[in-house]
């Protein structure tokens, strides 16, 4: 009997020629192809995108002036003490003392509660107003005299406000002593109420683009869910909470963005209105921004704080362009 | 056949829902108008009128706030007394000038923007995007720093640029939303028949027209209703309207009646371009995110 336990089952050759083979057809494809020549010359005209970039550029140089050379200014003269004589290098000794400020703080704080309240105000009463008007017969109308107040110039709104607020003859003073809300004191004299006062003029003026923006999504929450909804027995009440307003969030979510942004970015109605104060009870960042900016020309100190209020607008921002994005949102 | 609307019947409390929404309706309507009222009514009475109010409380004495005899002097005083006529027309040039640079340089890029793919386009975006979201204050420190060394502080010019600021990157989102809805193909075919690119691209611009007006206008609408900029960029050469309806406000004697008829001045434009284009507002104000 011969001892064929040493043996392979299969012939050895035949797997060394496998795996030969294998290797041999990898370095056969690893070679550089040698043959391929230069692509023949385009007869066409060069690439288009050159083209199109050359149709950008005046806009983007122009952008570049008045906002990247100015973003770039504005960290510079962070770094420095600037009156109106010149600037003197100090590093970062203005955000240093930011951090000790407490009016820098103060405002920062002012700054969200109010830009809350008048969020939270606007929404809801934007909404409701939205869905009342909502195919309404005088829709038309309505929507005409609503939109009103955001054609004002706001720092004209600030006057026309100071005006309706007046402890001796104005109008609003007179309705809000008359129910008994309020003393002979203007609302605006008092610390506790100033605020109240410059957030009604912003949901004055601004609530109308909630309830614009509401009523451009409601006319897209889809019937058909809603009639489903209703041959099912649910009360008008049940269908606003449960179709309604769950289509109407991401076009709200919008409103609240851009509106939360404009809070930072426009102060002309509160400058005009109260300046800041009584005290300091109204003076929001930005406004201390300006006053330290543009009243005692602190440059430098108003570029740090500038920077951090640009911070925060710009993850706003970036939170906004993503739900922008987002095609479940208001893009049709 | 088309579908029916569900037949809803009425209950009470759709009905007392019915009554309590057109109260509120309403109400913030009153609320909303009344300002509007008590400005154009005061603009047009004497000082004296406008100041009267009745006793604290004294619901019935409300009518003494439609008796009065009408005076043009208020306005008269605007353009006599102060040179309103200036400022309406520093206002003009400053908002026009910015919208025209504005559309011009904005839909050249918006268009090459919604035609052409490159890597960081999106960064580029948001870049255009995030001058136009800045704060206003946070923006004129740099602005003012540099302008004030160009010697543009004061200046219409400065101001128009201090407008292109926030004016041209509104003008390239919201431009490029209506030329990404212009097919390509229609260039191609203008190509084909032996168009050049530039002259392809000016023959979709009357597909686009609506919106570069409505653009147009909404661009002179913030322009005109702006107070920071011309207050700071603007101040001493290049007084426009707000700021000079602000500067009637002075510590010894607050010129009321001026500043009503002001506020009118400034405000019935608007008002009026408010309603030429009034279906491109909500796509406008809130950037083209929200299409009505």
């Amino acid at each position: 009997m011969t001892d064929t336990s040493h043996m392979p089952l299969v012939p050895h050759d035949v797997g060394t020629q496998l795996f030969r083979a294998r290797s041999h057809s990898v370095e056969v494809e690893a070679k550089p192809r040698t043959e391929v020549t230069e692509r023949p010359r385009s007869f066409n005209p060069p690439a288009p995108k050159r083209y199109y970039f050359y149709l950008m550029a005046p806009a983007i140089a122009i952008l570049a002036f008045i906002s990247l050379y100015p973003f770039f200014w504005l960290i510079f003269l962070s770094l420095q003490d600037v009156d109106i004589g010149g600037g003197k290098w100090v590093g970062i000794d203005n955000y240093v003392k930011l951090f000790s400020d407490s009016r820098f703080i103060n405002g920062w704080i002012l700054l969200l509660k109010y830009s809350v309240i008048c969020l939270a105000v606007q929404l809801t009463v934007g909404v409701m107003l939205a869905v009342v008007v909502n195919n309404s017969r005088y829709e038309r109308f309505l929507v005409t005299a609503l939109l009103m107040p955001m054609m004002m110039a706001p720092a004209v709104a600030g006057l026309l406000w100071l005006f309706l607020y007046n402890g001796t003859f104005g109008w609003y003073h007179w309705i809000l002593q008359s129910l008994g809300i309020l003393g002979s004191a203007s609302i605006l004299a008092r610390a506790d109420t100033a605020m109240i006062a410059v957030i009604v003029v912003d949901v004055w003026q601004w609530t109308p683009l909630i309830t614009l923006i509401a009523l451009a999504g409601l006319k897209r929450v889809p019937r058909d869910q809603l009639e489903a909804n209703m041959v099912d027995g649910a009360s008008p009440l049940r269908n606003f909470f449960s179709i309604t307003l769950p289509n109407l969030y991401p076009v709200l979510l919008i409103a609240v963005l851009l509106r939360f942004m404009d809070n930072f970015r426009f102060i002309d109605s509160l400058l005009v209105l109260t300046g800041g104060g009584p005290g300091s009870a109204t003076k929001i960042l930005p406004v201390y921004l300006f006053e330290v900016a543009f009243k005692f020309f602190k440059l430098g100190r108003g570029a740090a704080i500038a920077l951090t209020l640009l911070l925060v607008t710009i993850i706003l921002g970036k939170i906004l362009v993503r739900v922008f994005e987002n095609p479940k949102s208001g893009r049709s | 056949m088309a579908s029916r609307d569900v037949v809803s019947y009425e209950t009470p409390f759709t009905r007392i829902a019915r009554y309590a929404s057109i109260v509120f309706v309403v109400l913030y309507l009153v609320w909303t108008l009344l300002p509007f009222l008590v400005m154009f009514m005061s603009s047009f009475k004497d000082l004296l009128e406008a100041f009267k109010l009745p006793a604290v409380g004294d619901w019935s004495g409300i009518g003494i706030f439609f008796e009065f005899t009408p005076t043009l002097k208020h306005y008269r005083s605007l353009f006599v007394d102060n040179s309103f006529a200036t400022y309406i027309a520093n206002s003009l040039i400053a908002a026009g000038g910015s919208a025209v640079i504005s559309v011009i340089f904005g839909s050249l890029a918006a268009y090459s923007l919604s035609r052409v793919d490159f890597r960081g386009k999106q960064d580029l975006f948001f870049w255009i995007i995030s001058t136009r979201m800045a704060p206003v204050v946070a923006v004129m420190v740099p602005l003012y720093s540099i302008f004030r060394s160009l010697d543009l502080v004061g200046t219409l010019p400065g101001l128009i640029l201090a407008y292109t600021t926030f004016n041209l990157p509104f003008a390239i989102w919201i431009l490029k939303g209506f030329f990404d809805n212009v097919p390509f193909a229609i260039e191609e075919a203008q190509m084909v028949d032996g168009a050049t690119r530039f002259q392809a691209f000016r023959s979709i611009l009357p597909l686009v027209a609506p919106g570069i007006g409505a653009f147009v206008v909404l661009c002179i609408l913030f322009a005109w209703n702006d107070f920071l900029f011309a207050a700071i960029i603007g101040s001493g050469g290049a007084k426009t309207l707000p700021v000079a309806t602000r500067e009637l406000v002075q510590p010894q004697n607050i010129q009321w009646g001026a500043i009503m008829a002001a506020g009118v001045v400034t405000t019935l434009p608007m008002m009026a371009l408010g309603l030429v284009i009034r279906k491109y507002l909500v796509t406008g104000l809130t950037m083209g995110a929200v299409k009505e």
